[in-house]
């Protein structure tokens, strides 16, 4: 640097008034220091705009314009970049709350924004896409969730989700008419223990508890007893199944009370069957030791002179009268009597009418005895004696249970069982039913006493006082009948018997005019049972035909061949030792095509292109046939 | 008047719209703000802040060599 004249090298606040480049070096570098301070401060439009003719000023200067200009773009730089942080954070600050409308500029001129505007972009877009599709899953998962409680809520089966701790967390609308409980009031709030009778609890308890540890140790499928919001008992079925990646158990209900009682009914029906048959069984062979004891008493009290002796035999043959007595009523319980019959059709209207005035004595004064008859006029075909004996019975029962006095009552009518009904009691056909119904508002009984009560030897009355085959044999002859007899009764209220007996169609009996079933035609009969054969024949000359009997299918078919011309129609058995009926039915037709056949048969059946008719129809009935065939109107 | 005053005087720009930006997440929408800066360039950079996030500029007042700008945010 070279020697300055001015002894404080022109630096600024020179005093020295007189130094000739002083003021203004001072004021340049003065004004230079002015402008580098608002240049420090961010006021980069400060430009020095003098010349100066020191080259070190000027080169101070040039150099302070220099800084401005890059200190500019630099300045120019950090506030484009500031705002576009700020903005690009404002952007992802949106998204982060959720709106995804939020777009990040992408015109930044810094290159790093821009690009990070993209970034952004791209990355909102991709979460978008994320989005759009976990609310598709979601959308999937709520219908897939929705079909899953329609089909569980629909399924006809009650079911429920239980929690570890026994917390009932679902249940469907079968399970609130299983219980009576409503889905708000079981969810959440009740424990499936709350459910369970608890003589089922501890297996049930312990069933949960193994289930979880491993589903394998506790069955699938279980019987257990449910209590309902009344405390009613009903017995159901479980199936339990672990519900996966959960500690939670699902468990379908099926009520089994209806299905329980049926097996029962069955079971019950079964066992007095085989009592029926044990007791008839024992009942004949015993009647055959009667047989011999009672024929050489009497032999014996007509050989015996002296009385003392001879009134030992007569108890004797009273003894075994008794004895006899006892098992005919046994053989009526087993269906097996071997007395004869008197099956006749009787209006039941007139019976019971007739039959009241006689049973008014037997209950007494203090039971009050109502019949309740329907208008029509009902006939059945039935043995007076069993209809007697079935009233007697269940009236003394009746009478029985009122010792203070009651109401019995009898109500008679014509009822139609439906395939509903039979489904709940299976031993019950669909069809057309006599009902008869006696009630008393007697002391009632158990379901135990229920049970047993048409067992024979059967009593609740005092020894002596009856023999427990009263209601067997009523039992008996309604079965003898094809009927059901069904007992309904509660303590202190009493008791109902309802007998259904069923009816075969009569219509025909009103409708045809007997003088239309007469004939003057020769009709064949083939049956290899005498009586049968015999009664048609009758009942067929009766009616003013010419008849030919053959017992089996050989001699029928040599009758024919030898009356071919005369026998106008063959009634020809089904079953038959030899030939059977439709062999024989085929053999006439070789004979004679035209000749007409009727197929009868003791049970109903149906051929294809044969005209059957059943022996247990009436004459009449089987008579209509065989006009309508003749005439060629079958 | 302002719901919240931010004073950012002797932060050089872009200091002080940086800092308004990170406490942006604190504010509620519709709020007011005051924000009291020195730098020569604030009031550049608050109207560009300002666009570029769509908020309202409500005034700027000049206060010696301070400026006092009111946003809604």
């Amino acid at each position: 640097m070279e020697n300055h004249p001015c002894p404080y090298g022109g630096y600024l606040k020179c005093k020295n008034f007189f130094c000739e480049y002083g003021n203004a070096l001072s004021e340049v570098l003065h004004y230079c220091c002015d402008v580098l301070e608002k240049i420090a401060q961010g006021d980069t439009s400060q430009k020095i705009d003098i010349v100066v003719e020191r080259n070190a000023v000027q080169k101070l200067i040039n150099s302070i314009n220099k800084v401005s200009e890059e200190l500019s773009e630099i300045i120019e730089l950090t506030h484009e970049l500031a705002i576009g942080i700020c903005e690009h954070f404002d952007v992802l600050r949106r998204l982060q709350e959720g709106d995804f409308s939020a777009t990040a500029s992408e015109d930044s001129s810094v290159e790093v924004v821009r690009m990070l505007g993209q970034l952004i972009n791209k990355q909102r877009d991709r979460f978008v896409e994320y989005i759009n599709k976990i609310k598709e899953q979601h959308q999937e998962l709520i219908q897939s969730y929705e079909q899953q409680k329609t089909i569980i809520s629909s399924i006809g089966v009650a079911v429920i989700v239980v929690e570890e701790d026994m917390t009932i967390e679902y249940v469907n609308e079968e399970f609130e008419s299983l219980t009576g409980y409503t889905k708000k009031e079981v969810e959440g709030k009740m424990k499936w223990t709350e459910f369970i009778a608890p003589e089922m609890l501890h297996k049930m308890i312990e069933y949960h508890k193994l289930r979880r540890i491993n589903p394998s140790l506790a069955p699938r499928q279980y019987e257990s007893k449910l209590k309902d919001r009344n405390g009613k008992i009903k017995d159901v079925l479980l199936n339990v199944g672990m519900i996966p990646y959960t500690k939670k158990s699902i468990a379908s209900i099926i009520d089994i009370s209806e299905r329980k009682k049926i097996q029962e009914q069955l079971i019950h029906s079964q066992k007095m069957e085989s009592l029926g048959f044990l007791s008839g069984r024992v009942a004949h062979e015993f009647n055959n030791i009667l047989t011999a004891v009672l024929g050489f008493s009497g032999i014996l009290y007509s050989k015996i002179e002296d009385p003392q002796l001879k009134n030992y035999v007569q108890k004797i043959i009273e003894a075994s009268e008794r004895a006899r007595d006892l098992s005919k009523k046994l053989l009526l319980f087993s269906r097996k009597e071997e007395s004869k019959e008197d099956i006749q059709e009787i209006s039941l209207n007139k019976f019971l009418n007739e039959f009241s005035e006689f049973l008014k004595p037997v209950i007494g004064k203090d039971i009050e005895l109502k019949i309740n008859l329907p208008e029509e006029e009902i006939f059945y075909k039935i043995d007076r004696t069993h209809l007697e004996v079935i009233f007697m019975n269940l009236v003394t029962n009746a009478r029985d249970a009122m010792p203070k006095g009651g109401e019995l009552s009898i109500c008679l009518k014509r009822v139609s069982i439906d395939a509903e009904y039979s489904y709940t009691h299976p031993l019950v056909m669909p069809g057309e039913y006599l009902l008869i119904i006696l009630s008393d508002t007697g002391i009632g009984m158990d379901e135990q006493t229920k049970q047993k009560i048409f067992e024979p030897f059967f009593t609740t009355k005092p020894k002596g006082k009856g023999t427990g085959l009263g209601l067997s044999t009523v039992f008996g002859l309604v079965k003898k009948y094809n009927g059901h007899i069904h007992v309904y009764s509660e303590i202190s209220k009493g008791t109902t018997f309802k007998i259904y007996l069923p009816i075969k169609e009569t219509k025909l009996k009103h409708s045809i005019d007997k003088n239309a079933l007469k004939g003057l035609e020769t009709i064949l009969i083939v049956d290899d049972d005498e009586q049968t054969r015999g009664y048609i024949s009758s009942m067929l000359k009766d009616y003013g035909y010419k008849v030919y009997e053959a017992k089996d299918g050989q001699e029928a078919l040599k009758i024919f061949e030898r009356n071919k011309d005369q026998i106008a129609l063959s009634l020809v058995d089904l079953i038959m030792p030899g030939i059977p009926g439709i062999e024989v039915m085929r053999q006439i037709k070789k004979i004679k095509p035209e000749a007409k056949v009727i197929i009868i048969s003791g049970h109903p059946v149906k051929l294809k292109n044969i005209i059957t008719v059943e022996k247990t129809i009436s004459p009449e009935e089987i008579l209509f046939k065989i006009r309508n065939m003749i005439d060629g109107k079958e | 008047m302002a719901d919240r005053s931010l004073d950012y005087c002797g932060l050089k720009c872009p200091y002080p719209i940086l800092k308004l930006s990170a406490l942006y997440p604190q504010f509620k929408q519709g709020e007011i703000i005051e924000v009291i800066a020195d730098c020569p360039t604030f009031e550049k950079d608050i109207k560009a802040w300002a666009s570029k996030l769509n908020k309202t500029i409500l005034s700027i007042e000049k206060m010696g060599n301070k400026l006092k700008v009111t946003i809604r945010i």
